[in-house]
């Protein structure tokens, strides 16, 4: 295997905070996940259970608290343009336009290109997301939609090893969902990218995946269950929402939350004092998603 | 869209960008949207203020006449735009001045037949307002005279009265010491205690007096609104009679092209009988030719000695503030990034800040101006004035080191509302904006111009506008005490000029400082909406 290879290897990974009153808080404890190149895992759980957090750790935005994520080889050490990450919200520069928002990315990771050619790595990552005549809109004349494909853009234009979606779509109406769910399947396609996705909806999980990762409830969360997703690419949307293999792994995915939810509690029904907890630990983007279609 | 569609709505977005947003309904009435909607917002944003602008000269015209000063009563509004009728008048009169010098052939010709036309016209003005100002004081003095006679009659008897009976008192007393029994000291406690009931009498008769005059004193200083409106018209026309004499003495004796014809003909008779002569006396006559060519050549280069009229002050004081606030804003832009980007440094410099942003300019301009002066001991004579002098544009303005100092005042004063604004602009940067940039990895310079400056400008420029705001009341008071040629030693000179209408003057200046703040304040608005980014559309 070569330095280029996009498999990755998260192995005994913890996440703690500290804790002023008492031991430190350990939010993800021992988390190993073997990616394969090209692979696409979708990592599925209740709110709060830390899915944001290994997939964040992954990026190098959040520090590793123990054990090691290893990518092609090499132990990732902060962020990097070989990890491109999605955000929930697009995060776009409001006094860029959408191809000076790409090619903000574009020219530092490829400084010694030609400009040229990075116009044109620009061009065809907008053009690939289906926004090659919105190029001069700024943000805020593109609609909620259209600025994630921007942010989508962004992320491919570096050309990265893994992609890393954290809840696209949470923000998004269900219609503009499946587009972009259909744009980041096509652009994995003819990337060949490793991607890993977190959500909450499990037709989203499922549809998208080769892999679908459950993980148990937080604190001390950590890998659930692994379900395979065996449907041939490229997938149809409809063809598989009437698979009866579709209906088999929603139930199997519905049941392993739904038996979480007993043993731990219903996690979204939270008393106050627990909402407080979970505040305090940043996990308030979970509890505040606006949910589409099923959720978890 | 329509044309006249399209036309509405950029109207509209200039209106909105330049925060005039009461003209909008009125744009919109002209439209037909809405005109209910429309009607009510004109009363409430427009029709209002003018009624409160009216009720506010109603009470300044009732309330000015009942608070007196040394020079007269407050001014009332109609005095005070007669105030600035007079100040702008100056002006305009001196532009004409400087015209009537420069003038030369016809044109001078026909100015100066206008010039004594307007003369003869006014001279008679000038005799009828002396007559009307005698008749006034006349008048007034009647008046008084009539008011103050019964009372010094009143007075003169009185005083002969209480001085008749001081002395009866007096005799008496004299004539009870006399048969005082020696050794009885109850008699001669008595008589002391008779004495000081005789002075105290005194005292009660020189108090009442004194009243009376006081009473006097206080009809004779009435002034008459009569004889202020003569003497006002008095004045106006005497002024412009010598405005006019003036003109006339420029556009003929004075003029510059004929000084130089009248010196160039001089020159020329000198060099005749130059010529002629021999010895001596042909040498004492070369030096006269020479030193008149010499006073020939200056003349021509030479231009009026304009006096500063009011709007070359606003002018420089305007521009002054702008200096200021760009010498400001160098200084509190990148020191207040350095402060959102480092908290180290920000700990270092948070007690510079707190102790520095509440000095008062009185404080900063003597320090600015002793440190000004000793890097500029001789300002007629030192390169970096002369070359400012030199530039176009702001030449005109003769940037001395009084004009240095309160341009550096100003900076100093206003440029804590920036450092904080920026400092606080650049630490709040959204955490989003942060990832986005560590995930694209972006350096330094990148960060700090493509994310950092871009998302702190909003803010940076609220600072901006409140640096602006705070400059320009620094500045007039800098100018006041450094005497630095503006609208604020505009005030000082009315201060100590004391004339009948300095007071009028000063109060037009209050509108004036504040009608150009308002117009920097706008400026700055539109600037900072202009870098103000919307939001991104969320769904």
């Amino acid at each position: 295997m070569t330095e280029n290879s996009k498999f990755v290897e998260i192995s005994n990974l913890i996440k703690e905070y500290p804790n002023p009153y008492g031991d430190p808080f350990r939010v993800v404890e021992d988390f190993n996940l073997k990616i394969k190149e090209g692979e696409f895992i979708s990592l599925i759980g209740h709110s709060g259970c830390g899915k944001s957090t290994v997939l964040t750790m992954l990026a190098g935005l959040n520090e590793i608290s123990g054990g090691g994520i290893i990518l092609g080889n090499k132990e990732i050490d902060g962020p990097g343009p070989d990890r491109a990450v999605v955000f929930q919200s697009p995060c776009l520069m409001p006094w860029l336009n959408a191809f000076g928002n790409v090619m903000l990315g574009v020219k530092n990771v490829y400084p010694h290109v030609d400009k040229a050619t990075q116009t044109q790595i620009v061009e065809h990552s907008l053009s690939v997301v289906g926004l090659a005549d919105s190029m001069k809109k700024y943000p805020k004349e593109l609609s909620g939609g259209m600025q994630q494909r921007v942010g989508i853009a962004r992320a491919i234009a570096l050309q990265p090893k893994v992609l890393l979606l954290d809840e696209p779509f949470g923000r998004l109406d269900s219609l503009t969902r499946m587009e972009l769910q259909d744009v980041i399947i096509e652009v994995l396609e003819r990337e060949k990218l490793t991607a890993m996705i977190v959500t909450h909806d499990v037709d989203e999980a499922i549809f998208m995946a080769d892999r679908c990762v459950m993980m148990s409830n937080g604190p001390r969360a950590g890998l659930g269950e692994i379900l395979e997703i065996d449907f041939p690419r490229p997938r149809n949307r409809r063809d598989i929402f009437n698979d009866p293999k579709f209906f088999g792994y929603r139930e199997h995915l519905l049941a392993f939350l739904e038996q979480r939810s007993h043993i731990k509690g219903d996690t979204r029904l939270f008393s106050g004092g627990d909402m407080m907890g979970f505040l305090k630990k940043g996990q308030i983007k979970d509890l505040t998603d606006n949910h589409m279609g099923v959720v978890a | 869209m329509k044309f006249t569609d399209k036309f509405k709505y950029t109207l509209l977005k200039v209106i909105d960008l330049s925060g005039m947003t009461f003209l909008s309904p009125v744009i919109r009435l002209c439209y037909g949207e809405e005109p209910k909607v429309q009607l009510q917002k004109i009363g409430q944003w427009i029709l209002v203020p003018i009624a409160g602008v009216l009720a506010f000269l109603f009470l300044w015209h009732v309330t000015s006449g009942s608070i007196k000063t040394k020079s007269g009563t407050l001014p009332n509004p109609e005095q005070t735009w007669r105030g600035y009728k007079a100040i702008n008048a100056h002006a305009e009169r001196e532009n004409l001045k400087m015209e009537a010098y420069d003038i030369v052939g016809e044109e001078r010709e026909e100015m100066l037949a206008d010039a004594r036309l307007q003369l003869s016209l006014v001279a008679p003005r000038v005799v009828s307002t002396n007559a009307e100002v005698t008749r006034a004081k006349e008048a007034i003095e009647i008046e008084t005279k009539a008011l103050i006679e019964p009372l010094d009659t009143e007075y003169k008897e009185k005083k002969s009265e209480f001085k008749a009976t001081a002395l009866e008192r007096k005799e008496f007393l004299i004539l009870a010491a006399e048969s005082l029994p020696l050794g009885n000291v109850e008699a001669y406690e008595k008589f002391l205690a008779e004495v000081k009931a005789a002075e105290s009498h005194n005292e009660a008769d020189k108090d009442e007096l004194s009243l009376l005059k006081k009473e006097i004193d206080k009809i004779r200083e009435i002034k008459s609104p009569d004889v202020a409106d003569a003497l006002n018209e008095q004045t106006l026309a005497a002024e412009e009679q010598q405005f006019l004499m003036k003109q006339i003495e420029l556009l003929s004796d004075r003029n510059r092209a004929i000084q130089v014809e009248a010196a160039t003909g001089k020159i020329l008779d000198y060099k005749k009988d130059f010529l002629s002569l021999t010895g001596k006396d042909a040498y004492a006559k070369a030096r006269t030719i020479a030193r008149e060519q010499s006073r020939l050549s200056k003349m021509g280069d030479s231009s009026y000695a304009k006096p500063a009229t009011i709007w070359y002050q606003v002018k420089r004081s305007v521009f002054c503030v702008f200096t200021g606030f760009l010498i400001g804003t160098a200084i509190a832009v990148p020191v207040g990034i350095f402060c959102g980007l480092n908290s180290t440094f920000m700990a270092a410099m948070t007690p510079f800040i707190a102790i520095f942003k509440p000095v008062s300019p009185i404080v900063w301009l003597p320090i600015a101006l002793i440190v000004v002066s000793g890097l500029i001991p001789d300002p007629d004579n030192n390169p970096f004035i002369e070359f400012l002098w030199d530039l176009p544009f702001i030449g005109v303005y003769k940037i001395n080191p009084a004009f240095i100092a309160s341009a550096v005042t100003v900076a100093l004063c206003s440029l804590w509302a920036t450092l904080a604004n920026t400092a606080l602009g650049v630490a709040s940067i959204d955490k989003d904006y942060i990832n986005v940039a560590r995930v694209l990895k972006l350096g330094f310079f990148a960060r700090l111009f493509k994310i950092v400056i871009p998302s702190a400008l909003p803010l940076i420029f609220a600072g901006l506008r409140i640096s602006l705001g705070v400059g320009w009341m620094v500045l007039i008071a800098a100018e006041l005490l450094s005497s630095s040629e503006g609208i604020g030693k505009f005030v000082w000179d009315q201060f100590n000029n004391g004339a009948s209408d300095s007071l009028a003057k000063m109060m037009v200046v209050v509108f004036l400082v504040g009608i150009i703040g308002l117009i920097l304040d706008r400026i700055m608005i539109v600037f900072q909406r202009l870098v103000t980014f919307e939001g991104t559309v969320s769904v």
